[in-house]
């Protein structure tokens, strides 16, 4: 008795030593921060760190009347509500088609998820590039079967759908991985029983394999959704938030004001982000309320 | 019904081809672009393939463009932070699977709730903070941050739950050292999920933008992806040396994937199951 209990005093104290490391790097890089980030959008302080004083609700006042934040909520928004269907649609149209393995199917899932894997600078500059409407092979080729020249980054009304586009493209190689590890974990039996009734294949798509991979897709709804609200890389490196602001994101916009034209307004960053955060707090909140429950409880 | 079937394979094979296409167009004209010369990069009509190729962008790269800088810096911001983020994810997830101690489930849960934070959330602190600890604009201030995650320890944890009990007691019988008996005969175990994990850290840390984009300001220490989208958003370069420069920014994780694909794709699925 005496032996065991000495064996797991000593178990517990290098279980300690076993997760300091991350615990005391957590506590410095991620609680530390979380805590101050709401303290800071009450101050007056900018990146130079000098007369920083108290600021009460102002920071919060001025991003209420800031025509900006409502534009770039509003830009965020649409992009999330459009990038995040397409994405998620593309590859469950072609999980239909690779979910199953052999080389073939595999070689285009290898594929697929080649974009993934390439950073968003890259990708965007690539892009920026092939779309250039003096240069890009893109708008050469459309002029080529008789469309007008198109600026499709330049031009207010088609720069947002572009990144969408761009975006979507760069991630449904993730989404269908997802997707296919789920239908590839579908038991056979259920499809079997499906032929002994003389399913069609449609038939067992929609009755059988959707039902089962539900979660899976609710998973990608939540997360996709989560990271679309964050959008930032693809609009920096594409379009800068421009024409007119109509690319202009909310972490885009946060960046601006903090970090990249004077005065950093450090405070009035850290608000819209607490403004941010909340957006995304709620949305999750929703989704999980609504979809992700909803998709377990399909598969219970 | 025969008839219908073949219908549909057909739809089906035009369908992926015609996706396979799209994604490996853009792919394929930066790197045959990369072989081209000044004038062909920005000739009009534009061409696919270079009417002469040319290694002169990749030689000449690096006196427009820091591009070897910016590969050192990279490698040694996403190599060192996948080495340590590794480990420190590892031991957590250890002890988190296998020992008992006080606090530990509250702890847990903590961590996890970690990883719901949005960076952007936590981006304007950290950078006051690291101001204040004079770590901008250095490799301790890129990697420290990311020095473990919330991630890793979670997904370190599953992996490590599913070993047997019987090897860590017969491990305890020869009186090893609780780190002995994890590092000697627990985590040779998991080389398939350490590699899963280091794939999916690399990656993320290198193709990273926002974060080395705020941390560092000097062009001595910009990663590949933060000067790449810098320069080019200044419009300062000519379009020859950003396409030898892209290409080099890639060729790494490209081999990387090629060599371990299947790693990139485990790391991923075990994110799936968290929730």
């Amino acid at each position: 008795m005496n032996k065991i209990k000495k064996y797991q005093v000593h178990n517990q104290k290098s279980a300690y030593l076993f997760i300091a490391p991350s615990l005391i790097i957590l506590t410095i890089f991620v609680f530390v921060p979380l805590l101050s980030s709401l303290a800071i959008s009450f101050l007056n302080i900018n990146i130079f760190m000098k007369d920083i004083s108290f600021a009460g609700f102002a920071n919060f006042k001025k991003l209420a009347g800031d025509a900006r934040v409502s534009n770039a909520t509003i830009n965020t928004l649409i992009f999330t509500v459009a990038e995040v269907p397409v994405q998620i649609g593309v590859a469950l149209l072609l999980t239909m088609y690779v979910a199953k393995n052999n080389k073939y199917t595999k070689a285009l899932r290898a594929i697929y998820y080649l974009p993934f894997v390439c950073s968003m600078t890259a990708i965007g500059i690539v892009w920026s590039m092939m779309l250039d409407p003096n240069l890009g092979f893109i708008p050469y080729l459309l002029k080529q079967i008789g469309f007008e020249t198109i600026s499709f980054l330049k031009d207010p009304n088609l720069a947002l759908p572009t990144v969408i586009v761009v975006t979507a493209w760069k991630g449904f190689g993730y989404t269908l991985t997802l997707l296919v590890a789920a239908v590839l974990n579908i038991p056979e039996s259920l499809y079997e029983a499906a032929n002994m009734d003389g399913a069609g294949e449609w038939r067992k798509f929609v009755n059988i394999t959707i039902p089962s991979i539900l979660p899976t897709i609710s998973f990608c709804v939540v997360t996709t959704t989560i990271s679309a609200l964050q959008v930032f890389d693809q609009t920096y490196v594409m379009t800068q938030g421009g024409p007119l602001n109509r690319t202009e994101t909310l972490v885009q916009y946060i960046y601006d004001r903090g970090f990249q034209t004077a005065p950093y307004d450090l405070g009035y960053a850290s608000a819209i982000s607490v403004y941010l955060f909340t957006i995304i707090a709620v949305i999750t909140f929703v989704l999980r309320k609504f979809v992700l429950d909803k998709g377990e409880n399909a598969n219970a | 019904m025969h008839k219908k079937v073949s219908i549909k394979n057909i739809i089906g094979i035009l369908l992926t081809l015609l996706v396979v296409v799209s994604v490996l167009f853009p792919i394929l004209w930066l790197f045959v672009s990369s072989f081209k010369t000044d004038a062909g990069v920005i000739t009009y009509p534009p061409q696919f393939f270079p009417r002469e190729w040319t290694w002169k962008q990749y030689q000449y790269v690096n006196q427009s463009i820091p591009v070897l800088k910016m590969l050192r810096n990279t490698l040694t911001f996403a190599g060192l932070t996948t080495l340590i983020s590794v480990s420190f994810d590892a031991m957590a997830g250890y002890a988190f699977a296998r020992m008992h101690f006080k606090g530990k489930d509250i702890l847990f849960t903590i961590i996890l709730l970690t990883m719901m934070v949005p960076f952007q959330v936590i981006m304007t602190p950290l950078y006051l903070e690291e101001f204040k600890l004079g770590l901008l604009d250095s490799y301790a201030g890129l990697i420290l941050p990311r020095a473990t995650s919330a991630f890793g320890i979670y997904m370190m944890k599953s992996f490590f739950q599913g070993l047997p009990n019987s090897l860590e007691e017969s491990g305890r019988m020869d009186g090893m050292s609780e780190f002995r008996i994890y590092r000697s005969l627990m985590l040779p175990l998991c080389k398939p999920a350490i590699v899963s994990l280091g794939v999916f850290h690399f990656m993320n840390n290198w193709n990273d933008l926002l974060y080395p984009l705020m941390l560092t300001s000097s062009a001595e220490m910009r990663t590949l992806s933060a000067g790449l989208a810098v320069l080019v958003g200044n419009k300062a370069i000519k379009y020859g040396p950003t396409l030898a420069a892209t290409m080099i920014s890639l060729i790494p994780l490209l081999i990387i994937y090629i060599f371990c694909q299947r790693y990139f794709v485990e790391g991923i699925a075990t994110g799936a199951t968290k929730e």
